[in-house]
């Protein structure tokens, strides 16, 4: 059945299957971590700190203690066995002790077990905590911030892009534009909260908790309690959404794992919403310098932009998202800077496309401020400007489809209906405004193994310890093996999740696809090669003597282009095997052989986006309308229209929900979303689901999306972009552009309330 | 942004009443109380703390987790039940006040295997990701149909904003609501 959310495929797009999932998700089945069952658990409450920088004087625990089913409560005095984990290797920051010493607001100071939730909830209550409290830095503008150089303490970005030199060209441009522009701090939000439950076996440890990167956090917890990973079990089949908030290791778990072990007994956290805000990551609020010079037909000679990120205090924590903004347009010189400025704040990290949000957000402005004061159609300057070469080291795009989505999306749009002139159009009591921007998304790709099972009788299993975070992964897993093995989908029985499954990189950074797909690929093209090479070295039998080059597995089948054909039981008759099982690693690209190897140890190297031989990025165009009340200046963003290409489309169903989703999250970003900082205590204030603005029904109206076709075999063997976050990048600039077609106001400072307009 | 929720609403008042009923001394304000909830059609007699919500009863002393717990305050909707058919947040009803009502939970949904009408649109309609909002939705979903509050798009749109979708699949949960709307309409007249 075609619908709007199972768009009919194109070229190079799979069938939009129905999730492999769907029927346990509907029916409230699907066992995310927290439901999963264990005996007779005991239950943890976490109490947190009330002050961001200081010293725990005193914990007065005896009232806490008092309440009937209390049976333990952690502290920093009795946990001292837990070794630390690095940040930056899995961990998700080096804030992991209890105290004395705090380094954040809301930093875990006491974890209270009891029988019950709700003895748990009373006692933890109870914990009184004296400090001594000194004044926190909280964010840009407080006193004693530190700030360093991002190349000179992130390995990760030692070498920022540079291209000739920028000072000069846009020093000597026709037009120049200077611009500062502002994101705030956001917190990701998934509706399912942060949970662990730990249950030992013996000396054998199994962690359920909501993951996207169950051998980070195996290897990450074992190495904490100081036990071999192979004795720690992660299990996490389903993730009731994450967005980046969890692919890191935070410290709780191994709190949790060691309140098992001292009671014996499995113990089960469920922290709450507003503990969430503080016991993992967030997106930080940056800054942004940009520059850009042209010249008078509108070609770009530089392009200068230098950001400042807020981290904590103990980690260097940095997106740098120039690496990916610099290769966005033939810019000409280029040159770009990274500052981290450490706070008392706890540690950010990924949220949904990291590096490219907030730096996007910044140029794309700044491209749309270029155009206006050229005198040109926004879209025409960015036309003017594409490329099939970075700037940066002149390497060729592995593939580039932009204007093709400007094009496509502009037709959906009307966007010809669209008057120059700010202010110029309106609709009643409202100004509107037409507004674009560009998405653009990193392909990386990283190492997995898989394990893949056909059975005479068609059925396939499929093991691989991907995530299921609503990216569909069961689904499009599902769909490679079915393709490559020609059984029916519902032949097809995936298992992700676990760390009993052969490993798969983290769920971020939008590889699950590629490295997952490429992994399950070549498992089924092992299993595909025994059957050919059993039919075609048979003394007898309908294919003896074929060359395998010209046999498909279809149906059940071996069969040759001629129609000749040899059923799969007989092929496994043949081998004299019930079953075939294979196992295989992939390692992309540019990795190093033992990828995989350092994968089963928790590690994970990624390549791809600007970094290989060719640079490989999926894009998009964002077309949005924006309506400002004339009298009241109520922002309302009546319809967008966005057109993406990402290589190979496994599903057009998961792929449109995606890039729905990710529109509507960037509409977020326009206009909602942010987590306010009481600037006195370095602390959140809007730390719960009321006050944190996030779109509900009745904020979506008309959200369009168009796939446009696109074929890259250069990227990756499945010949698949990720593409879960491209579609929330662009979208904020896209709004604010649309905003000041409308109003003539500009906004630098994300999200655009009411109050900015006025 | 939150337009005020008019979807699900604590059934605290209602609950009040029902308990003022009750005649149960406690002497002891935590020991367990004895209770009997009806839940999808069956009686479940039980001992718990009285402070237990109904969303944790449910979650923690019955294995019924498809009922889920995103904020605990009444803020997300995804513990969305019925009680005597009208949704409710679980996680702001004490399930010592749900004795004697008629308690639905996405469990208690399909009949003997078969899909409802709602499951299904979402499924058709690819109406979540995570599917972690999905049962608060589906339950509410049903309910906006039974309410009447699922006419237009808009009027859907108003009356689901009680339940968030983080990974938003709004437009999408709009499109099985309207799907499912007409099918449980023939389903109630047969
Ligand atoms: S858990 Fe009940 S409304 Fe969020
Ligand atoms: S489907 Fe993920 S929150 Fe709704």
């Amino acid at each position: 059945m075609a619908s709007a959310a199972a768009p009919s495929p194109k070229a190079n797009m799979g069938a939009p299957a129905p999730r492999y999932d769907a029927r346990l998700k509907v029916t409230g089945e699907a066992r995310y971590p927290a439901d999963v069952a264990v005996a007779n658990p005991a239950f943890a409450v976490l109490v947190t700190s009330s002050i961001a920088k200081g010293r725990i004087e005193r914990l007065d625990l005896d009232q806490a203690r008092a309440v009937p089913g209390v049976l333990d409560i952690l502290t920093y005095e009795n946990t001292g066995e837990l070794k630390p984990a690095k940040f930056g290797q899995g961990s998700s920051t080096s804030i992991q002790d209890l105290g004395p010493d705090i380094f954040q607001d809301g930093q875990i100071i006491a974890v209270v077990l009891a029988d019950t939730f709700e003895a748990a909830t009373e006692a933890a209550q109870s914990v009184k905590a004296t400090y001594a409290a000194q004044a926190p830095s909280a964010t840009f503008g407080s006193q004693g911030l530190n700030s360093e150089d991002a190349a000179k303490v992130s390995q990760q970005h030692e070498h920022l892009p540079e291209a000739g030199d920028a000072e000069t060209a846009i020093g000597g441009a026709d037009v120049t534009i200077d611009g500062h522009y502002g994101t705030p701090t956001q917190h990701h939000n998934p509706i399912e909260l942060f949970a662990t439950t730990c249950e030992w076996t013996a000396d054998r440890l199994t962690v359920y908790e909501p993951s996207q990167f169950v051998y980070g956090l195996r290897n990450g917890v074992a190495q904490r309690l100081g036990i071999a990973p192979e004795k720690v079990r992660v299990a996490s089949h389903y993730v009731g959404g994450a967005f980046g908030s969890k692919g890191t290791m935070t410290p709780r778990t191994a709190m949790i794992a060691l309140a098992a072990k001292r009671l014996n007994r499995p113990v089960k956290l469920v922290a709450t919403r507003d503990q969430g805000f503080t016991i993992a990551t967030y997106r930080a609020e940056t800054r942004h310098h940009i520059r850009l010079g042209a010249r008078r037909d509108g070609k770009l000679v530089g392009y200068a932009h230098e950001g400042w990120e807020i981290s904590s205090r103990s980690d260097p924590y940095v997106v740098a998202g120039v690496e990916d903004s610099a290769q966005l347009y033939a810019f000409g010189a280029v040159k770009t800077k990274v500052n981290v400025v450490h706070a008392d704040r706890n540690t950010p990290g990924y949220m949904r496309s990291p590096p490219v949000v907030p730096y996007i957000f910044a140029l794309e402005s700044a491209m749309d401020e270029m155009a206006e004061k050229l005198g040109m159609d926004p879209i025409e300057f960015r036309r003017v400007n594409d490329t099939m070469t970075s700037p940066i080291e002149n390497k060729p795009y592995s593939s580039r489809s932009l204007m093709a989505c400007y094009d496509r999306a502009a037709e959906a749009f009307g966007w010809k209906r669209r008057n120059r002139l700010p202010g110029s159009m309106r609709d009643g009591e409202w100004l509107v405004g037409y507004g674009c921007a560009t998405a653009v998304y990193p392909t990386h790709i990283g190492p997995a193994a898989a394990r893949v099972r056909l059975m005479p009788n068609g059925d396939v299993r499929v093991q691989i310890a991907a995530h299921e975070i609503g990216n569909g992964v069961y689904t499009v897993l599902g769909q490679m093996a079915a393709e490559r093995l020609g059984v029916g989908l519902s032949s097809v029985k995936v298992e992700v999740g676990d760390t009993r499954l052969p490993p798969a990189p983290v769920a971020g950074g939008s590889n699950t696809t590629a490295s997952s797909c490429s992994a399950v690929l070549k498992t089924c093209d092992a299993i595909r090669a025994k059957l050919f090479h059993a039919s075609v070295t048979a003394n007898d039998g309908p294919l003896a003597g074929r060359n395998v080059e010209e046999l498909t597995l279809t149906d059940g089948k071996v069969a040759a282009s001629d129609g000749t054909g040899e059923n799969l039981a007989d092929v496994f008759k043949r081998l004299g095997m019930s079953t075939i099982e294979e196992y295989s690693e992939f390692v992309p690209d540019g990795l190093e052989p033992d990828a995989v190897a350092d994968l089963y140890a928790g590690k994970l190297t990624m390549t791809g986006g600007p970094h290989g031989k060719k640079v490989m990025y999926a894009m998009g165009a964002e077309l949005v309308e924006v309506h400002v009340h004339s009298q009241t200046c109520e922002i309302r963003v009546p319809r967008i229209v966005g057109a993406f290409a990402a290589g190979r489309l496994m599903n057009t169903r998961t792929v449109h929900s995606q890039y729905m989703g990710g529109m509507i999250w960037g509409i977020s970003s326009a206009l909602h979303e942010a987590t306010e900082i009481d600037t006195r205590y370095a602390r959140y204030v809007n730390d719960n689901l009321a006050d944190y603005m996030v779109p509900v029904n009745a904020d979506v109206k008309d959200v369009q999306v168009i796939l446009v076709p696109e074929v890259d075999h250069d990227v990756n063997p499945a010949g698949v972009k990720g593409l879960g976050e491209l579609a929330n990048v662009g979208t904020a600039a896209a709004v604010a552009n649309a905003v000041y077609h409308a109003t003539g106001k500009r906004i630098h400072q994300l999200p655009i309330r009411i109050e900015k307009l006025l | 942004m939150a337009t005020v929720s008019t979807a699900a609403v604590p059934a605290f008042a209602r609950a009040a009443a029902a308990q003022a009923g009750a005649s149960q001394t406690v002497s002891n304000p935590r020991a367990p109380v004895d209770a009997t909830l009806t839940i999808n059609g069956r009686d479940h007699v039980l001992a718990f703390d009285v402070r237990t919500s109904l969303l944790d009863l449910l979650r923690e002393h019955l294995g019924l987790t498809g009922s889920k717990k995103g904020c605990d305050h009444g803020q997300c909707g995804a513990c969305t039940v019925l009680l005597d058919g009208r949704r409710i947040l679980s996680c702001l009803t004490l399930a010592i006040a749900a004795q004697g009502r008629d308690i639905t939970t996405i469990e208690g949904l399909a009949a003997n295997g078969q899909l409802h009408p709602m499951q299904q649109a979402f499924i058709d309609n690819d109406g979540f990701q995570c599917g972690y909002c999905t049962p608060g939705q589906i339950m509410s979903a049903v309910a906006c149909v039974h309410e009447n509050h699922a006419n237009t798009d808009d009027e859907i749109r108003e009356y689901m904003s009680g339940n968030l979708c983080r990974c938003a699949a709004y437009p999408n949960i709009v499109a099985a609501v309207k799907q499912a709307r007409p099918l449980m309409q023939t389903a109630s007249r047969d």
